[in-house]
């Protein structure tokens, strides 16, 4: 339990080349992890606006939003998954929809650590020493950016040229999805608002 | 039982249209909504801060109605002086508005000499009256009296051109006699004579606003294609004045300019100061209105606050030495108080005049008494006496609690009496970072200092009992061993 929850991440944030491994063919991850590290991101993003100090707190408090807060995590969360595996599929990628999932999931652990302790700290921090919690926070996102680098190379066994390609195409991908979506969206607007428009002009006919 | 509950809930009901009515619903009596921008840049109502008093008109004073006039001026003394441009004249008014004589020209070597579509006009300490006479291209210097000292004529200097056009049109003195003058077609600056009328040179210049779009394409365009484009040059000034200190206040009408209002110090420099939450150029946000604030006129008010006049919308901003929005009023229309086409804004004594070429009049305003406080605590802030400001600011939040300039004036006095707590709440409500740190610091600092032994008390009894539990279990672990 311990040992699959609290020990396992934790090594992985700091060796991740070893523990993607471990993640990938041992079977060591769990959905569970990936999704609590998800949930509290986005408690952490909320708590961030909501309590982070005065002095490096510029969020208007009337356009907090816990919904907009949870869809700007999520959507791009699922977003990317889906996008990975369609890449990686279609090159060559060994890793599963699962591994995707277990591997973002636990890459964002690291904001999760960092952020915590930034919102206690940051009030108490004047002018001069935000730069520190400004630092932290790009350290956060760094680590981010290079765990889920680590993670889709091992877990889609890349070369780390091939990583680089398939993340950039990913971001193109989800670009393309939405994009789709969006176009989905209007069309089923405009078909509804179609078959609406017959629907009143027969009851008005008779 | 339920009789009584019916009677009360009756009686309630009778009460409370009572007590409706007992409250009379308060119309403002401005015609214009005063309002001011808040932190997060949204325009939120506010009390009036000046209100029409009256309107004042050719008629009114017992003359012929006034022409297009462009330009009125409060001279030291409080003699407000009123360009009459479309009929040339000037006319001259006690600070009770009351006429005292009409200038409609002068004796010049023998023969009258008249105005000629003048544009503005300076009166200073001594009473002489200097116009800027722009159809005769010179500047008038005349006496109290009406009697002609001098004339500027076209400069002749090296740096100007041969086809240059000496088009006053408006001015400003400083003590010494130094003429400011902001004239057509001149982007170099505002031209500054010495006493006798001798051009001396520019003082500061607008700045082009660099278009990085623009750039490139006119690395792309032929030749050709560039000749045929618009030249980038600096804006005309519209307007200038000066404080006591000397330094010139002037305003342009770029319309793109983050900084159409500038102090010019003697070597032309812009050093207004810039300290409020937003950019110092009339309204910064524009929802139905045809787009930013378009300065016309400044008047210094004195205790380092300035009004400048917008065209746009023809409202009046006020800001303090710091660049802090005051209060807006005035607005577009034809009642009074609201303006056509404003041209000039002066002082006298506690009122504004402000002067309107498209009703012909002058209008009046007087400071309510949320105007007044706040005039007040700006002056007191300004002069560093913030605990006696600290009561009027107090008052004008009483008066608009949306008020952060209050919010923050009150924190600087309690952060000076060393009441850092509480100074805190007052800057976090002003939405004053940079108080609120220095605040925060001393707050902390002083929290350490008193809390310090509990903290060190707590810390080592700790690490007492952690080591005192380890050693026990250690030899129970031997005893049981």
């Amino acid at each position: 339990m311990k040992q699959d929850f609290i020990k396992f991440p934790l090594h992985l944030i700091f060796h991740p080349i070893d523990a993607f491994w471990d993640l990938k063919s041992d079977n060591r991850g769990r959905l569970l992890v990936a999704f609590a590290a998800l949930v509290l991101t986005i408690v952490m993003m909320i708590l961030q606006k909501q309590y982070a100090g005065f002095l490096v707190n510029y969020i208007d408090p009337r356009t907090i939003n816990s919904i907009i807060e949870i869809a700007t995590v999520a959507v791009p969360f699922f977003l990317w998954c889906t996008a990975n595996w369609a890449v990686t599929t279609l090159m060559e990628g060994e890793g599963k929809f699962r591994e995707i999932v277990l591997a973002t999931g636990y890459s964002l652990i690291p904001v999760i650590l960092i952020y915590a302790p930034m919102i206690v700290i940051s009030r108490f921090m004047v002018q001069e020493e935000t730069a520190f919690y400004y630092l932290f926070n790009s350290i956060a996102f760094f680590w981010f950016v290079l765990l889920l680098f680590i993670g889709m190379m091992t877990v889609h066994q890349y070369t780390v040229i091939k990583t680089i390609i398939t993340m950039v195409l990913t971001l193109i991908v989800m670009g393309i999805i939405v994009f789709l979506g969006a176009l989905v969206f209007s069309m089923l607007q405009q078909l509804y608002e179609f078959g609406y428009n017959i629907y009143r002009e027969l009851i008005f006919r008779t | 039982m339920a009789c009584t509950v019916k009677r009360w809930l009756v009686l309630l009901a009778a009460v409370s249209l009572l007590l409706v009515n007992a409250v009379p619903a308060v119309a403002s009596p401005a015609p214009y909504e005063s309002y001011n921008y808040n932190y997060w840049k949204e325009a939120v109502p506010s009390p009036d801060a000046y209100l029409p008093e009256r309107t004042i008109s050719g008629r009114d004073l017992g003359i012929s109605a006034f022409k297009d006039p462009s330009d009125v001026n409060v001279s030291p003394s409080g003699l407000i002086y009123i360009l009459d441009s479309g009929n040339s004249r000037i006319i001259v008014l006690d600070s009770r508005f009351k006429l005292l004589r009409v200038i409609d020209g002068f004796m010049m070597e023998g023969s009258k000499e008249t105005f000629n579509l003048p544009g503005g006009l300076f009166v200073n300490e001594e009473e002489h009256i200097y116009v800027a006479d722009t159809g005769n291209s010179r500047v008038v210097v005349l006496d109290g009296e009406g009697t002609l000292m001098h004339t500027i004529t076209k400069p002749e200097s090296d740096i100007l051109s041969t086809q240059f056009q000496f088009q006053p049109l408006k001015l400003t003195v400083d003590h010494v006699g130094r003429v400011y003058v902001v004239a057509q077609g001149v982007y170099e600056g505002i031209m500054q004579f010495d006493e006798s009328g001798e051009f001396i040179g520019y003082v500061g210049t607008n700045k082009v606003e660099r278009d990085y779009g623009e750039y490139i394409w006119r690395m792309l365009s032929t030749k050709a294609q560039r000749a045929q484009m618009v030249l980038f040059v600096p804006t005309e000034f519209s307007n200038a004045d000066i404080d006591p200190k000397g330094f010139v206040y002037a305003t342009n009408i770029d319309p793109g300019s983050n900084e159409p209002i500038k102090r010019l110090n003697p070597s032309g420099e812009d050093v207004l100061k810039r300290f409020g939450y937003y950019d110092v150029k009339g309204d910064i946000r524009f929802r139905n209105n045809p787009g930013p604030s378009k300065l016309i006129d400044v008047k210094v008010l004195g205790n380092g606050m300035y009004s400048v006049l917008d065209a746009t919308q023809n409202r009046v901003f006020t800001y303090d030495d710091e660049g802090h929005l005051l209060y807006i009023y005035g607005g577009k229309g034809n009642q009074v108080g609201t303006l056509k086409t404003p041209v000039a804004i002066e002082q006298s004594g506690e009122h504004h005049l402000v002067l309107d070429r498209g009703k012909n009049n002058l209008v009046v305003y007087e400071p309510t008494r949320f105007g007044t406080r706040v005039n007040e605590a700006v002056a007191l802030h300004y002069r560093g006496e913030d605990t006696e400001a600290v009561n009027i600011w107090r008052e004008v939040l009483k008066l608009n609690a949306n008020y952060d300039i209050a919010y923050i004036g009150i924190g600087k006095s309690l952060l000076m009496e060393k009441k850092n707590e509480e100074a805190l709440g007052y800057f976090e409500l002003g939405m004053d970072r940079k108080s609120y740190s220095v605040a925060f610091k001393r707050h902390r600092r002083e929290m350490m200092k008193e809390h310090f032994g509990t903290f060190l008390t707590v810390v080592i009894t700790l690490i007492v009992i952690l080591i005192l539990t380890r050693v026990a279990a250690e030899m129970e672990t031997e005893e049981a061993g």
